[in-house]
């Protein structure tokens, strides 16, 4: 399973080669390995459906962390695949027509879409939490770079930047909820959370409660549920292929998706089912009011899969049998009319060149294939007989009426009736002749564009009249949860379950729908009339503008802009924390010794007195002697110490330093600038707080080195060893030996600052030669390539 | 348990106060001269970590009881080495900003300050500056974005004219 | 260094140097050079690379080391370079001439090459063993100390052709003076 989701990112990223031939045929080649996946996954049906477990597979990635790729392929997986791999083809299939023989966008769109069918795989099949996460957000990045497109209009970029941070917020917090539920359960694997909970030993206490609500926000965010949902009808800015992929197939779905994959364990929390009913019926209410309000198709399919993914959310967090069929089979039925319906927006908007409602006329009529798939598609949605949705929609009816759930069961009855009369608007708004509107002439419609949308909107007929496909997928997904009675052991989806209450409800639906659509004036006006400022777009924009604006604050208020500031601001931040550390938790050693040796007095006498003197040199010459004498005193220091090796190394360097300085200082004016006269009680405060701060390092040097062991460990065994190493000296041991690999880091390190040194001098000289016409900076010439050189 | 002295442990802390003094100075001389001193209290830290007064870590020259400890005098050495090849990155530095700017002081960063004083975001997240702009996309999303389009345009004017 | 009484020198101004004994940035003569100091390192300059040698070599056994020789011979090279007058540049003799950078790149290249050399007979990388070289116990580690001691050469080199020569040449234009 990782090598198939492996392939799909490699070709991908090969896929630029042959796009650079021909543009369609990279969609052609792109369209093979979606394809390849349905048909592997219809492969592995009788596995998944058979007795035995379900096919998985494990890679291991870093087992001392646990990290690990977990995939497994269970009956939810294989409804996704359909949706991934089965659309994935037909749209990149249909994108190869819709974007143009030589549509710059091609290439990248081509690559991206493939690439995220790849990401998009990966996640449905994860059974391992992180790999999961790892998917998500791959698919929330793929899905900001296909509705951002080139970045060249505004309204791409503003829906990409809305996608991006909504869906990565969310998915921050999963993360967070994900790591805090992954520990307290002891596994990340999906399946052993469910079995463990299932048996009554999944993580329990506040704190998972709280992991569960963060993996469940994660899931709200993805797939767009009230009030994130503003995020989608903004991505309809991308291409059509690419909303009817990402933004109604298959990214929306995962949130659902992963909601379907937990709620066999936590389906009987009420933190966790409660909010998904709340939040996932008034996502589908919202969502359906404003479908019937939109004038552009595309934002009306957009509003209509927000309300339809609020209805998966409530089938798929129900926890109940009947309810869990339903969740399954609307979500195969979902993608199944969706998409094709993106597709005809595509379709239409290429032939007419418009997609508004009030600018189409006649349609229905000039192209009468269209329409007849489009009303195949938009039927299923609306739950008529014989279609997909339809056997979804009188499961769904069936799961909340059984129970006895009335509020739920009119709430989804409230939503199918918005469901039934923005569909009928869909159908109207695109095929329906106008009054007082001119009839619009559409261009021809090729066949690469109209089959792949016959093939989508088919499947869903063919799927509704021979309902044990679908069945036995959906009864093996819903397995895992409890019936509570034979009622709800034994349902099985048909066309036909007799007079029954679910039945009057989809009538209902459908009736009081189109009477809905009919009356669409008067719905207007009332739209109009509730039209309120509370929106949740102006909330994401009053929010992110909140964040800017301080974000700008704060900046204003720590950025002072003067490196002074920052130095007091830190060392303020060492006295405050350590600082209070030491005063508290710290001990003074009993006993602190005067001074180790007698030759430490007058060397360190020497250097108390030339680095106080260094506070008050103006001259720059005699601030560097200063620094010499202290440097030389130290290295004194060390010889007492018993560090010859030390003392040596320091003599040479502090010369070395020394000659460096006087370099430098021969082009440096003799004084320190006077520069703007600070004000004497600012170098007074910059005095207390640096002599504060290095009476802390010292007070916390003696009470540190307190806690020294004699002998110390390693030390010891660096001197026992030194022998092996073929040395006496022990410094040269641990140097060119034991500790060998800091030595050569250091020697990379004096390289690079060499070469920096030299590149900061020697490029000053350039420039001016540059001026002077003698030599072009960088230019090449072989003057200076003898600079460079040496 | 021997700890550092207090004859040393107040050279440390005057090497220390003098290194952080100097850092928060303005001219980049000081400055440098600053993290010098600072590089030397470290070694110097580093060194007396290891313990008392001892005899040098040469094997045959002394029973290994009486070493000084040779792990912080190894650290120290590769300390001393970086410290200069720092310090000699660090001239090179301060001389180039002497010839670019004809003074080695650290300016105030005035970016930093206008954005002190600037009340609104100036569309960090709208790259907006660009005026040439495409709108043409389609009217469904444009119509719907119209409005935050308008308070990202807000914000460069508003800068520009702090700037200014 | 001895100011004449009348002259009242302000406690600030004590370090003021009272005659023209510091480093010639304003040197009115081209050649600044010392008869002295010239002769001096004719006779120094190889006594103190044969001593930095030494100390490279002494480095497993005493005091002494790759860095130490290194930061030795590199001091020879500004010995020679200050006693020279500067802008000659850095050469030994007069026919090799020794670019800082390959002498760097050389030495880490020795660096990296003892570090990895073990992995070819299977043992961890920067391991070392000791080999009989002549008769003379000779570990392997000592290559690591050799490139250190190259290394740094070239990075004392440098310094003398960046911050010594280059500033100068910049002093000899007159540029960097600002307007």
């Amino acid at each position: 399973m990782l090598a198939l989701v492996v392939a799909h990112l490699v070709v991908a990223a090969l896929l630029p080669l042959v796009s650079r031939r021909s543009r369609r045929a990279a969609f052609g080649v792109a369209a093979v390995l979606p394809a390849a996946t349905l048909v592997w996954g219809l492969a592995n049906l009788p596995a998944v459906l058979g007795p035995g477990p379900a096919p998985s597979e494990t890679h291991v990635w870093a087992s001392a962390l646990h990290l690990e790729f977990g995939f497994r392929l269970d009956a939810l997986g294989v409804v996704m695949i359909v949706l991934v791999g089965g659309l994935g083809a037909l749209i990149l299939a249909y994108s190869a027509w819709y974007f143009g023989k030589d549509s710059r966008d091609a290439p990248r769109n081509s690559a991206l879409l493939l690439a995220f069918a790849g990401a998009m795989l990966g996640l449905v099949l994860a059974d391992d939490l992180l790999t999961l996460y790892l998917f998500w957000e791959l698919t929330s990045i793929a899905s900001f770079l296909l509705v951002g497109q080139g970045g060249l209009h505004r309204a791409n970029r503003r829906a990409a930047v809305q996608a991006l941070l909504v869906t990565v917020m969310g998915g921050l917090a999963m993360l967070l909820g994900i790591v805090i539920v992954g520990e307290s359960a002891g596994t990340y694997r999906i399946s052993e959370i469910v079995a463990a909970a299932q048996q009554g030993a999944g993580p329990a206490g506040g704190l998972a409660a709280t992991g569960i609500v963060l993996i469940l926000i994660g899931a709200l965010t993805k797939s767009a549920q009230f009030p994130f949902h503003p995020w989608l009808p903004g991505a309809m800015a991308a291409p059509t292929p690419v909303s009817a992929y990402l933004h109604a197939a298959s990214m929306v779905k995962a949130g659902v998706v992963l909601v379907g994959r937990l709620s066999p364990a936590f389906a009987d929390r009420s933190y966790w089912w409660v909010p998904i009913a709340v939040l996932g019926l008034v996502t589908m209410l919202v969502g359906g009011w404003r479908a019937l309000h939109e004038t552009d198709l595309k934002r009306l399919l957009a509003f209509g899969t927000v309300s339809q993914l609020g209805f998966l959310m409530v089938l798929f967090g129900s926890g109940d049998r009947i309810g869990e069929i339903a969740a399954l089979t609307m979500l195969l039925a979902h993608g199944l009319f969706k998409a094709p319906l993106f597709m005809v927006v595509g379709i239409v908007d290429k032939v007419t060149g418009t997609r508004e409602v009030g600018a189409l006329s006649g349609l229905g009529r000039r192209l009468p294939g269209l329409a007849a798939a489009a009303t195949l598609a938009a039927a299923s949605m609306a739950g008529i007989p014989f279609l997909l949705g339809f056997l979804g929609k009188e499961a769904a009816f069936e799961a909340f009426v059984h129970d006895g759930d009335w509020v739920l069961a009119l709430g989804l009855l409230l939503g199918s009736i918005f469901t039934v009369a923005y569909s009928a608007r869909f159908l109207w708004g695109a095929f329906a002749t106008k009054a007082g509107v001119e009839a619009t002439e559409p261009r021809p419609v090729v066949p690469g564009l109209s089959v792949p949308t016959w093939i989508a909107a088919f499947t869903g007929l063919v799927l509704g009249c021979v309902p044990p496909l679908t069945d036995a997928l959906a009864r093996n997904y819903a397995a895992a949860y409890p019936a509570e009675d034979a009622v709800a052991a034994d349902y099985h989806l048909a066309l036909w379950h007799g007079l029954s209450l679910p039945l009057l409800f989809s009538a209902v639906a459908l009736i009081v729908g189109a009477t809905l659509h009919l009356q669409r004036a008067r719905v207007t006006g009332l739209h109009t009339a509730l039209r309120h400022p509370l929106s949740a777009q102006r909330g994401y924009e009053v929010t992110v503008g909140g964040i800017e604006r301080f974000a700008v604050w704060v900046t204003g208020r720590i950025q002072a802009g003067s490196l002074p500031v920052y130095l007091g601001v830190l060392l303020l931040t060492v006295l405050v924390l350590p600082g209070l550390a030491l005063v508290f938790g710290g001990t003074l050693p009993a006993t602190v010794p005067g001074y180790g040796s007698l030759m430490q007095l007058p060397l360190g006498l020497v250097i108390v007195a030339c680095a106080a003197a260094l506070t008050r040199v103006r001259r720059r010459f005699t601030a560097v002697l200063l620094v010499g004498a202290i440097g030389y005193a130290i290295g004194g220091l060390f010889v007492v110490d018993g560090g010859p090796d030390l003392a040596l190394a320091q003599f040479l360097v502090e010369t070395l330093t020394m000659v460096a300085f006087v370099f430098v200082l021969r082009r440096l004016p003799a004084h320190f600038d006077a520069g703007p006269r600070v004000g004497r009680g600012i170098q007074l405060r910059k005095a207390a707080l640096a002599t504060v701060a290095g009476v802390f390092v010292a007070v916390a040097a003696v009470v540190l080195s307190g806690a020294r062991q004699e002998p110390p460990a390693v030390s010891g065994e660096f001197v026992a060893r030194a022998p092996e190493a073929g040395a006496d000296n022990v410094i040269a041991a641990i140097l060119v030996d034991f500790r060998a690999l800091d030595t050569v880091g250091e020697i990379t390190v004096l390289l690079i600052a060499a070469a920096g040194t030299a590149s900061l001098v020697l490029a000053t000289r350039h420039d001016k030669k540059g001026k002077s016409g003698r030599v072009e900076s960088g230019g090449g010439t072989p003057e200076h390539e003898e600079e460079i050189a040496g | 348990m021997t700890t550092i002295n207090i004859g040393m442990a107040v050279v440390l802390a005057v090497l220390y106060s003098v290194g952080f003094y100097l850092l928060m100075q303005r001219s980049l001389m000081r400055i440098l001269i600053g993290i010098v001193v600072l590089g030397h209290g470290a070694n110097l830290l580093l060194q007396l970590a290891g313990g008392p007064p001892a005899r040098a870590p040469v094997l045959g020259t002394a029973p290994p009881a009486e070493f000084a400890d040779p792990l912080p005098q190894a650290l120290a050495l590769t300390a001393i080495v970086i410290t200069f090849a720092l310090t000699t990155y660090l001239l090179a530095l301060g001389y180039r900003s002497w010839v670019l700017t004809g003074h080695d002081e650290v300016q105030d960063d005035l970016e930093d300050r206008r954005i002190a004083l600037s009340e609104r975001p100036d569309g960090a997240m709208e790259e907006d500056t660009e005026g040439a702009d495409e709108d043409t996309e389609d009217p469904g999303s444009a119509a719907a974005s119209n409005e935050p389009a308008e308070i990202a345009t807000g914000g460069p004017d508003a800068s520009s004219e702090v700037s200014r | 260094m001895t100011a004449t009484p009348e002259q009242k020198i302000p406690f600030e101004q004590w370090d003021a140097p009272s005659g023209e004994w510091t480093l010639p940035g304003a040197c009115p003569v081209r050649t600044n050079r010392t008869l002295l100091l010239e002769a001096a390192t004719r006779f120094l300059f190889p006594v103190v690379l044969v001593f930095s040698v030494y100390l490279l070599i002494v480095g497993h056994y005493a005091p002494g080391g790759g860095f130490q020789g290194g930061l030795t011979a590199g001091l020879a090279f500004v010995l020679r370079y200050i006693a020279g007058g500067g802008s000659e540049g850095v050469e030994i003799g007069s026919r090799l001439r020794l670019r800082p950078p390959v002498l760097m790149g050389t030495g880490l290249l020795l660096a990296m090459i003892t570090a990895f050399a073990p992995v070819l007979v299977g043992r961890p990388v920067l391991s070392s063993a000791k080999v009989s070289f002549l008769g003379v116990e000779v570990v392997s580690s000592l290559l690591l100390d050799v490139g250190v001691y190259l290394l740094i050469i070239g990075v004392v080199l440098d310094l003398l052709r960046s911050l010594g020569s280059g500033i100068e040449r910049d002093a000899e234009a007159g540029q960097g003076e600002r307007p």
